[in-house]
């Protein structure tokens, strides 16, 4: 069912029409569906799925919306992200244009996560949140798979993974994972457990090999990062700012680096290559091209790319061979039917 | 100890094996069960949940007043979500002017192009295929013993044509199938339709209507399937032979690890123990191979088809062109001749009429030396 052009084609603006929405939204510092749905009719949002698509086109983008759009409702995203992910979904379900609609796909593997979203919104007390993923599972509008997207084993078109916004990512919480509370009991436990030993087998217990207040360290330890992550926090904006200027100064210099280079490739890059036996014969420098002003980019309608090496080598050793191969299904065709049997070449085709 | 059978747990849910390729092999009956376990019957079930039922649990879980709860269904209903004014009417087929919204600029490009084209036709025949998918979609049968019960798996399985075809280097041509938990591997089997099954072997220009009589499907019955290191083979007739043999034999001598026999027709899906979107083999008439992918495995939904007796189904065919008499350039071929002095090339394809009209008189008599062989074209089935 899945076809991999639709997705290769509508991802791109999709994603970053998401990020713009939960950026928004993120903004707002809050979870509360009425700043959400501020936002999304201020974008207009609902209108993603007008203009006719082609055939089976509205279900696949319909399809490639929510699965998109699950992404930002797990970890590693901040909680608010992931409210918001959930507000995306909901949203997104209801103004779908496909009949009948299309189902979010939630993973086996996901839906621990899911649990455990659920239970701190409801500890946290977030009603809009929880009625809202009541009000989907009621609905029916989850399907329970195996995996989250369709699998084909494409594999030799680069699978593009999710790449996680990071403006959107959960504070790291790594060093709390480390130094959990209960691994502060463990290594409690230990030390004591180990005190103990050496009283009952040395007379001198004095000679200390391990610090005697380790776990109350660690903690301290831990307090004292945490802490420092949420001043950084708040100091992250006049970062900013700073980090800002170095990088305005760094896109000019890289503007004139440009400049100079686009002058190079245009002087060297308009000379065709010219096959061996046709060497006597000079190529012409196309300098139509007017300015200094003209930065040059790579042509979008390529016509004619330049042989590869098996036609070359083809060419060059097979000759031109049946050029007009012997159609014989057409053989008793009239001559006036077989013109119209052809196909129009059109003028150009649609770039994306 | 603790992460032990935590790892047991763990082996039933599926996860990447390689990142948005394929899954980890898994057993597909155990993963039904974990499904199961974690939701409440009605979550998976086909009937509507009343609405008084679900705001009542809501209201008592959170501890909230009925006003509120008024309160925050207006807020959190769908027409918050609406844009312009109801009364408005919006012609949902046209990209609204001056988007902002990254998707619609793109889709305006291709409506302005579109826009330029003198003829824009969709070919009928895409048309009919695309209409393929959503065919069976929310069909429930008569008899109510037909229906697909709830919790139940629904499999999507890609059938790929034998990759023969040289046009078909761009393209992966399958066929989509779409099967029950419940069913056994030889339903899988019959529900393939292959053209190698319907070869005629043989020579037949001395005796051209004795042709239908010898279908390659009824001589060569044997078939396997290949997954995860056991071949499946289809052993229901007596006729079957174990065509795994020789590759389980000259597996042995090499080094690989050893393959397990099984046979299809006591194998149901929930026995299997697969990996989602990894290529397996299926092969029958000795050498048509076809690949076979399972892509999605998931639970039964209200708006499946819930009819057992349409399962198989079949969501989504390749066309293939047929390839026509050389004659009258209308009617399918089905004769392949072969040192045809009435034919302008060699091998030339005839319809059944004109091979008739050309090679045989009116008494039936055969006209002048030539070999026929029946043939039979890829796009048989479309």
């Amino acid at each position: 069912m899945p076809n991999g052009k639709a997705k290769d084609r509508f991802l791109k603006p999709l994603v970053a029409d998401y990020e713009e929405l939960l950026g928004r939204f993120q903004q707002t510092e809050s979870v509360r569906f009425e700043e959400f749905t501020a936002i999304w009719r201020n974008m207009g949002f609902s209108s993603v799925f007008y203009g006719s698509l082609a055939g089976n086109e509205m279900r696949e983008f319909c399809h490639l919306t929510l699965t998109m759009a699950f992404n930002y409702f797990l970890p590693p995203y901040s909680f608010q992200i992931r409210v918001g992910g959930l507000y995306l979904l909901y949203g997104l379900y209801h103004t779908q244009l496909a009949s009948p609609k299309e189902k979010i796909r939630i993973a086996l593997k996901d839906w621990e996560q899911i649990q455990k979203f659920y239970q701190d919104s409801v500890n946290s007390q977030h009603y809009d949140a929880v009625y809202i993923i009541r009000k989907l599972i009621a609905e029916n509008a989850v399907l329970y798979t195996a995996m989250p997207q369709m699998l084909t084993f494409r594999v030799k078109k680069k699978p593009q993974h999710h790449k996680v916004c990071e403006e959107f990512r959960d504070r790291p919480e790594r060093v709390k994972d480390l130094i959990s509370t209960d691994m502060l009991q463990e290594v409690a436990n230990i030390q004591g457990h180990h005190e103990r030993l050496k009283a009952s087998v040395l007379e001198r217990s004095s000679i200390a090999v391990t610090q005697q207040d380790l776990p109350a360290r660690l903690h301290s330890c831990v307090l004292e990062f945490l802490h420092w992550q949420d001043r950084h926090e708040n100091h992250g904006d006049a970062d900013h700012l700073v980090y800002a200027e170095e990088k305005a100064q760094q896109v000019e210099s890289s503007n004139r680096a440009q400049l100079l280079a686009s002058i190079k490739t245009k002087s060297y890059g308009c000379l065709a290559e010219a096959s061996k036996s046709r060497r006597h014969r000079q190529v012409e420098m196309d300098t139509s091209i007017s300015g200094t002003g003209y930065i040059k980019e790579a042509p979008k309608y390529h016509k004619s790319r330049a042989p590869s090496l098996k036609a070359r080598t083809n060419k060059n050793l097979c000759g031109e061979g049946d050029e007009q191969k012997i159609q014989y299904w057409l053989l008793s065709a009239a001559e006036e039917d077989k013109t119209a049997l052809k196909r129009q070449k059109r003028k150009h085709s649609f770039r994306w | 100890m603790a992460a032990g059978s935590s790892s047991n747990v763990n082996e039933n849910i599926p996860v990447f094996e390689y990142k948005d390729i394929n899954t980890k092999p898994f057993h597909v009956g155990s993963f039904r069960t974990a499904w199961l376990e974690k939701l409440k019957p009605i979550d998976y079930s086909y009937e509507d949940k009343y609405e008084e039922n679900e705001d009542a649990d809501f209201a008592k879980e959170m501890g909230i007043a009925p006003e509120t709860l008024d309160e925050l269904k207006a807020i959190c209903s769908v027409d918050t979500l609406r844009g312009q004014a109801e009364d408005e009417p919006l012609d949902t087929n046209v990209v609204p002017p001056d988007p902002t919204l990254q998707t619609l600029i793109q889709r305006k490009k291709k409506q302005d192009y579109k826009g330029t084209l003198r003829i824009d036709k969709i070919s009928r025949v895409d048309h009919y295929q695309d209409e393929l998918e959503s065919l069976a979609v929310g069909k429930r049968p008569e008899d109510p013993a037909d229906l697909v019960p709830e919790g139940e798996i629904i499999l999507s399985i890609n059938v790929l044509y034998p990759a023969v075809f040289e046009r078909f280097r761009y393209v992966r041509p399958h066929m989509t199938l779409q099967m029950l938990g419940s069913h056994s591997l030889v339903d899988l089997r019959d529900a393939i339709c292959c053209i190698s099954d319907l070869q005629v072997f043989g020579e037949f220009s001395n005796t051209p209507d004795m042709a239908p009589d010898f279908i390659s499907k009824d001589h060569f019955k044997s078939a396997f399937f290949y997954f995860e290191g056991v071949f499946y083979n289809d052993m229901r007739h007596p006729e079957c032979q174990d065509m795994s043999e020789t590759t389980i034999e000259w597996a042995k001598t090499r080094d690989f690890p050893t393959f397990h026999k099984a046979k299809m027709e006591d194998t149901r899906f929930y026995d299997l123990k697969v990996k989602v979107g990894y290529p397996y083999l299926f092969c029958h008439q000795g050498d048509c191979e076809h690949v076979v992918i399972i892509t999605d495995i998931r639970l039964a939904h209200k708006d499946d088809c819930l009819d057992r007796k349409l399962y198989p189904l079949l969501t989504h065919k390749h066309r293939v062109m047929t390839r026509k008499c050389a004659v009258c350039h209308v009617y399918i071929g089905r004769w392949l001749t072969t040192n045809d002095p009435f034919a302008p090339n060699d091998p030339c394809l005839f319809c059944e009429r004109c091979f008739r009209m050309l090679h045989y008189d009116e008494k039936g008599n055969k006209l002048g030396q030539f070999l026929a062989y029946p043939y039979v074209d890829p796009g048989a089935f479309n």
